[in-house]
């Protein structure tokens, strides 16, 4: 078969969209930049785990960000922990969204019996209090990268399945779901290949909210100590921060550090976000441009400006 | 001719886009004298919604006004202030908008929605305010005991009055009317125009009516514009356009519809000369009943959309399913197309009565012998596929064709509903073609299982009126060269008898008449045929009553 490639392809676009976009391009550079750190990070100066100084030592040039309570070098913690809790934070985004796809896209596609049984499981996890649940499950369990991610998981898989469902079934009545029912398309074909690329900006704006509630959530979990305090992570570094007073003893670059990286990432996170938004309403961007190219005095709500050119 | 109450010169709009800027109004330019019903018409996209927003300043972003004047008595309301332009909206220029559903807000009753009116701009409150209320619904003729109703107690109908009465509310001398029947069933439409230019003839008001039905316009206006492409391209009096005006495009849009009554037009795909089709159905439809249940808090209230509807079908024939909205015609496409299932009843199709139970159990086979065109093709096509995507998919499911001869073949199907030529149409995305070209490659997805029977729900309703015909030129010649038995749903009755042999009427999901097409339009028996046929017939409003009001 002869493949077609057009130009014009929706999901093409988006991608172009995407990398035209400046705060996509922006939230994309900044998040491939911490994943190299991920990757590279324990290459760095020193093992992460050793005791290389004085602890709680100032920055230097021997220690850029200084050593912590434990006298391990700071700068090479905060390049190590992203690793983990990056691989945690986006797992654990893809995990929810292919979850709540599935269970979403099924209630809401088939309808009926089926729908009245997944939401109902559903609803159950949407009511369960969350944050309890996690801490309980989380001291429970044995400590590591697994149990956080299926902590995380599972108390967050429910939100996003509601909102898929509610999409599919909006979808689900639409005609050219009609269409290729009629035409004998088997249910699994249509929601895969017909209906799902419809909902891929959903799809990706709920995989970057989720990750930004994983990174989120598993800091949370590990400050409080309940991760693996013996591996190198955001969340341990901050753990141990608090563990050693680093606040009494003014020792800011304990921290600063870990945190900085967390809230860019979460930063980086929702740029992309914004610009998924822009790419699959370009009624955003057209009002964006609608506001900058009208001197300000003229935006009155609503009231057309009249703006000639010859003025 | 006496001064303008409205003088619009070099009016130019734009809309602001990532690219450059799309030119929605282009230097229009026109006048209305007062007390005149001038008609503005065009198809989607000319700029006729635009024009009436600009006026009254209501544009939305991403909208600029870059040119030009509008001088409503002398006053250039472009060069108003802000407070200026508020206080001659609705007291000046009223507007009626195309959608009485969306133009009324669902949690407000009937006169809280007009007191709003009266009180911001009249300061009218308390007594005053309700004897005003009642006086308006009077002009409208909607009765006082409806005055503490909710929207969504009132028929469509009763909605586009009470809308009306809002617009009057301060008896502006300008009226705009967006189209305000489009969204309505034909003889309330009829009902509505006839209740505006009554009121118009009592209260001598300028009426600016926008609408995209050329021929509706010529019924009432005094004046008429054709807009194309944002641009007038014509102005004339009425007298004028009826008689083919200047403009190809004006020629065009008045040939663009079939008429119920008076002969077929000319240059048609004739019909067979006799009408037999054997006396073995293809399809046959018994006692069909479908309900639905709108579930209330407190009640359960059971809407029957189809009541035991019985009938047959033939092979070749066409048939046309006509009634109003909610008449059950399109839960009849549905139901017999599978794709939901009747509360009881039998659908028989080539003697074969295959029950199933649900929508994604029916056997493949009847999926390959029964195919449906669906009304809206902006909808019925998915936007992140291309037009081979589309027609490959329905012929590799059913295994009619193997990969070497499945190019050539969509590439022939589109070239058979016009599509030339077919290759480059065959990679295009929906959103790349005009609504005629995206509702061909339906009808050509419909054809490309070689189906018995086709089930067109509505296929030219959504589109421009220029292109209808051509659409329904594509059904007749299907009909003929590959002997297509179709099932034709509308609302329109001179579409039905242009096309179909045969004419179902329904009413509230009940059959309320058949026969052949000529004879039920000729010779109507039933009460509601006769009010439908009458509607559908030029000349219903009787013109030159209206004439001559002067404003006072």
């Amino acid at each position: 078969m002869k493949k077609h490639i057009n130009q014009n392809s929706i999901l093409l676009r988006w991608v172009t969209g995407i990398f035209s976009n400046k705060k996509a391009v922006l939230g994309v550079s900044i998040i491939s930049f911490f994943i190299l750190i991920a990757i590279l990070g324990p290459l760095g100066t020193y093992d992460p785990t050793a005791f290389i100084g004085t602890p709680l030592s100032p920055p230097s040039l021997e220690h850029w960000l200084g050593t912590n309570g434990q006298g391990q070098d700071v700068f090479s913690q905060t390049l190590s922990g992203a690793r983990q809790t990056l691989f945690v934070g986006f797992s654990t985004g893809i995990l929810v969204v292919l979850i709540g796809a599935l269970i979403g896209g099924i209630s809401g596609y088939y309808g009926g019996r089926i729908d009245d049984l997944l939401s109902m499981t559903i609803n159950i996890f949407l009511v369960m209090p969350g944050l309890p649940l996690m801490v309980i499950l989380a001291s429970w369990l044995p400590p590591g990268p697994g149990t956080l991610m299926g902590v995380l998981v599972l108390t967050g898989w429910a939100w996003n399945a509601r909102v898929i469902r509610s999409q599919m079934m909006t979808f689900r009545s639409r005609d050219f779901v009609s269409a290729a029912i009629v035409s004998g398309e088997q249910n699994i074909r249509i929601i895969v290949v017909e209906i799902m690329p419809r909902m891929l900006s959903l799809l990706a704006s709920s995989f970057i909210g989720a990750s930004i509630y994983a990174i989120g959530a598993q800091v949370g979990l590990e400050f409080l100590g309940l991760g693996d305090i013996s591996t190198v992570t955001w969340g341990t570094n901050l753990y141990w921060a608090s563990n050693d007073m680093a606040l009494l003893t003014e020792s800011w670059w304990t921290f600063v550090p870990t945190g900085l990286s967390i809230a860019i990432v979460s930063f980086a996170l929702t740029l992309i976000n914004f610009g998924i938004d822009e790419v699959t309403n370009p009624r955003l961007i057209s009002e964006r441009i609608w506001r900058e190219s009208i001197p300000p005095s003229m935006i009155k709500n609503g009231i057309t400006p009249v703006f000639k050119k010859d003025e | 001719m006496s001064k303008p109450i409205i003088s619009i010169q070099n009016l130019s709009v734009n809309y602001i886009t990532e690219q450059k800027p799309v030119k929605a109004v282009d230097n229009v330019s026109f006048e209305i004298i007062p007390g005149e019903i001038f008609g503005l018409v065009g198809e989607s996209g000319s700029g006729k919604s635009t024009v009436v927003q600009a006026i009254l300043r209501i544009l939305p972003p991403p909208a600029i006004i870059n040119n030009g004047k509008v001088l409503i008595n002398n006053r250039d309301i472009l060069a108003s202030s802000s407070s200026e332009v508020l206080k001659y909206r609705w007291k000046q220029i009223s507007i009626v908008m195309q959608s009485a559903l969306n133009a009324l807000n669902p949690v407000l009753t009937v006169s809280e929605q007009i007191k709003d009116v009266l009180k911001i701009h009249n300061g009218i409150e308390g007594i005053e305010a309700n004897d005003r209320i009642k006086e308006l619904l009077s002009l409208v003729e909607i009765n006082h005991d409806r005055i503490d109703s909710y929207p969504h107690q009132l028929s469509g109908g009763m909605k586009q009055r009470v809308v009306i009465a809002i617009a009057l509310a301060l008896m502006p001398p300008i009226i705009i009317m967006d189209e305000p029947t489009t969204a309505l069933d034909v003889i309330v439409e009829r009902e509505i125009l006839a209740k505006i230019i009554e009121l118009r003839k009592e209260l001598g008001f300028t009426i600016l009516f926008i609408t995209h039905d050329l021929n509706l316009l010529l019924e009432f206006a005094d004046r008429l514009a054709v807009m194309k492409d944002g641009k007038v391209i014509e102005i004339g009096d009425s007298q004028h356009i009826r008689d083919g005006g200047e403009h190809p495009y004006t020629k065009k849009l008045i040939g663009a519809l079939p008429s119920a009554t008076g002969p077929r037009q000319k240059g048609l795909l004739p019909k067979p000369k006799v009408l037999d089709f054997g006396d073995k159905p293809i399809l046959e439809v018994q006692n069909l009943t479908k309900s639905f249940q709108d579930s209330g808090f407190f009640q359960k209230k059971i809407v029957k959309a189809v009541d035991n509807v019985s009938f047959q079908v033939f092979p070749g024939e066409i048939i046309g399913l006509v009634g109003e909205s909610g008449s059950g015609k399109s839960t009849i496409a549905k139901l017999i197309t599978r794709l939901i299932r009747p509360n009881s009843g039998e659908i028989i199709l080539n003697g074969q009565n295959k029950k199933v139970s649900e929508a994604r159990r029916v056997p493949l086979e009847y999926r390959k012998l029964v195919q449906m065109v669906f009304q809206d093709p902006f909808g019925s096509l998915n936007a992140v596929h291309t037009v081979y995507h589309h027609l490959a998919r329905p012929l590799l499911r059913h295994q009619l064709k193997n990969q070497n001869e499945l190019f050539p073949y969509v590439v022939e199907m589109l070239e058979t509903v016009g599509l030339t030529p077919g290759s480059k149409f065959a990679e295009k995305f929906p959103h790349e073609m005009s609504g005629g070209e995206r509702q061909r490659v339906a009808i050509a997805r419909a054809l490309s299982l070689d189906p018995d029977l086709i089930i067109a729900d509505e296929p030219t309703s959504m589109l421009d009126v220029s292109i209808r015909m051509e659409i329904l030129e594509i059904f007749a010649k299907m009909r003929i060269e590959k002997n297509l038995t179709i099932i034709f749903i509308t609302h329109d009755l001179a579409s039905a008898r242009y096309l179909a042999d045969r004419i179902i009427v329904l009413q509230n999901g009940s059959i309320i008449e058949q026969g052949p097409a000529e004879d039920l339009i000729q010779s109507p028996k039933k009460d509601y045929t006769k009010q439908l046929v009458r509607a559908a017939s030029p000349g219903w409003l009787q013109k030159g009553n209206n004439k001559g009001v002067n404003n006072g």
